[in-house]
């Protein structure tokens, strides 16, 4: 069991307020992921639950208890850092077995437990070596493993990819969800790359200065933005917002419109713009379109190829449905 | 020229200078150890030119290996090195561990910690020996003599009187003594390494990642185990700095030793070394290689001791 709830939770380093009053309950089994620009207060917040750092008010929750004052070790909860946070001098097989020989489980049973999490996460013939011996994403699995063997009631995560490369982390992440479904334990995890909460989420915190901008599904988040925060933080490219004539003519303070749902043609369309930079990815295609009128680029993507190059003209036009429109508040309106 | 001719050739005035430095003070202590060579003698005036035709073979190794102080200079050497050793490191990592972490004044309790290790052997040992050990006029003394005043007011006391006419009257150490002068040197050179071992632990331990205590916090480890399983080791390697250096200076004491009773009862070989220079080369020479040998098992010793506990 694993059901994690905050209420009112708040904290201030000195005089300065990190987190307001914050209300949050993630569910037995979720995946939540806390996302949001550096500086957001998401790992101060995934600090907070692990009791690593104190709350200056409010309750913290696990399985309706309150574990506010409870020291971290007591919580249940296991957790993974960005830095993998490996002992150096020890083997992996002793990184692994630390937490239980501190709890006092006997040998036979740490064993087990060992050998069973090296098997799951394919580090069988690395049990012998030193963290300095292993390669990014290995330590990242010793990393996990230690938090396995506990057998915590939730997982937290603080940036654990951030310092693997490109092509490992897509393989870790699907690691990971691919253990979250295996083990259906609840699973908190912080990064500032919205597309790894975009593909792992089961539920997407939003966070800004420590406000709690937005909760809801990965595809909640993108279709029905709550603010023009989330609407710019969530998908990628980001999306295109237009103030003035063309967004009052719709009733809206502010107009945003993501770059693949606009289409683009060279010859006729309701705007007319120049190519600056066109990123041919294969699959896709970004253009950047200059001197539109509208926004100083306006950045459009287009699946497959099109046969266009710097300095050509081209012509937007916006799916009529898919345009977001935020009030001067920066809410959206219906 | 082939490649690596050039770098050999730019290496080799540096390498030349380095085994000149080492080899001719070398050889030189060999050379006397084998010769007849005192600095004055009316009686055979031929002694007084170092020469080959002096040889006395393994006379002086001899006659050193007699000497009734040799056995007390070795005894003293590694009692004197441990005992330094041993507290500089356990007082060393105590105090780093302690003003490790962030309070008030911080800077400056650093500062006052690190001062004896600027203080002059020979001014560090007249202070400690007059000042503080002393019987009389030192500290000491007058701590004794407090007590005893102290204890001696309270036997009149009524009530407890019989409890305190019980005990009895402190006498103060004479460090300059025979049996106690060793220790006097330990205390005062532990005083002044002290802050040498705290000042490597302390930046060592700052360089320890947070992450991985915040870690074993979750893992369920108390302040010992963490100290045990993760700071100890950390700094397994600067504990093997502080004790290479440490007992390589230590081994060469002089200066307090002279200090504190001018070799009586306690002499290291450095001491026996500048007694027989004095006047029989020869002796001091061969003095110097069974130095030379002392320092190199001691360290083999010490490799071997720190590679198989610390390094694992």
């Amino acid at each position: 069991m694993g059901r994690i709830s905050l209420e009112n939770v708040t904290k201030t380093f000195g005089t300065v307020e990190v987190i307001p009053p914050l209300n949050l309950t993630i569910e037995d089994g979720e995946f939540a992921v806390f996302v949001g620009p550096s500086g957001c207060g998401k790992s101060t917040l995934l600090r907070l639950i692990a009791g690593l750092e104190e709350t200056t008010s409010g309750r913290i929750l696990i399985d309706d208890q309150d574990m506010t004052e409870v020291p971290p070790s007591k919580r249940g909860l296991a957790m993974v850092f960005q830095s993998y946070a490996l002992y150096p001098h020890m083997t992996v097989r002793k990184n692994i077995a630390f937490p239980m020989r501190m709890a006092g489980i006997d040998e036979a049973e740490q064993e087990k437990r060992i050998n069973a999490a090296a098997a799951a996460l394919n580090l069988t013939d690395y049990l012998e070596r030193k963290p300095g011996q292993l390669s990014g994403g290995q330590r990242q699995r010793v990393a996990i493993g230690r938090a396995i063997v506990r057998d915590p009631s939730a997982f937290l995560f603080d940036e654990p990819l951030s310092n693997l490369d490109a092509a490992l982390r897509v393989g870790m992440r699907i690691e990971i969800s691919e253990m979250h479904n295996r083990m259906a334990t609840t699973m908190i995890y912080v990064t500032h790359d919205q597309v790894e909460a975009m593909t792992m989420a089961d539920k997407i915190v939003v966070l800004q200065a420590g406000v709690i901008e937005q909760v809801g599904s990965p595809l909640d988040l993108y279709h029905r933005p709550r603010n023009k925060f989330v609407a710019g933080f969530i998908g990628s490219p980001t999306m295109n917002f237009i103030t003035g004539e063309e967004a009052t003519k719709r009733g809206a303070d502010t107009i945003g419109i993501r770059p693949e749902h606009t289409e683009v043609s060279t010859t006729e369309g309701m705007w007319k713009g120049t190519v600056g930079v066109a990123e041919h990815l294969g699959s896709d295609t970004f253009i950047h379109v200059h001197d539109t009128g509208l926004a100083e680029t306006f950045t459009v993507r287009i699946s497959g190829d099109i046969a266009v190059r710097h300095g050509d003209t081209v012509y937007l036009t916006p799916q009529p449905d898919q345009i977001h429109k935020f009030g001067a508040d920066g809410l959206r309106i219906e | 020229m082939s490649k690596r001719t050039l770098p050999r050739l730019l290496q080799t005035p540096a390498v030349l200078l380095l085994l000149v430095w080492m080899l001719v003070p070398l050889g030189m202590t060999l050379y006397f150890s084998f010769i007849r060579y005192v600095l004055n003698s009316l009686r055979r005036p031929e002694w007084t030119t170092p020469s080959l035709s002096n040889w006395r073979g393994f006379g002086n190794y001899e006659f050193v290996l007699k000497s009734k102080d040799f056995i007390l200079a070795i005894q003293n050497s590694l009692l004197i090195v441990c005992s330094i050793l041993f507290l500089t490191v356990i007082l060393g990592v105590l105090i780093a561990v302690l003003i490790n972490r962030a309070f008030p004044g911080r800077g400056f309790v650093r500062v006052l910690l690190i001062s004896p290790f600027f203080v002059m052997p020979a001014v560090n040992a007249v202070l400690w020996i007059n000042m503080i050990l002393d019987p009389v006029l030192g500290l000491q003394g007058i701590a004794v003599g407090g007590i005893n005043d102290l204890v001696d007011g309270l036997r009149n006391a009524p009530l407890i009187g019989w409890f305190f006419s019980l005990w009895p009257e402190l006498e103060p150490i004479s460090f300059r003594a025979t049996q106690t002068s060793a220790l006097a040197v330990i205390i005062m050179v532990t005083w002044q390494w002290t802050p040498f071992a705290i000042l490597i632990f302390m930046t060592s331990l700052q360089s320890e990642d947070q992450q991985q205590k915040e870690a074993a916090v979750l893992d369920g480890a108390s302040a010992w185990s963490q100290f045990r399983f993760l700071t100890l080791p950390h700094l397994g390697r600067p504990i093997a700095i502080v004790v290479m250096i440490q007992a390589i200076f230590h081994l060469s004491l002089y200066a307090e030793i002279e200090i504190v009773s001018r070799g009586n009862g306690n002499k290291n070989l450095p001491y026996l070394i500048g007694e027989f220079a004095n006047n029989n080369i020869g002796a001091a020479s061969a003095t110097g290689i069974f130095a030379v040998i002392l320092a190199n098992i001691v360290a083999i010793f010490l490799l071997r001791m720190i590679g198989k506990t610390l390094m694992e």
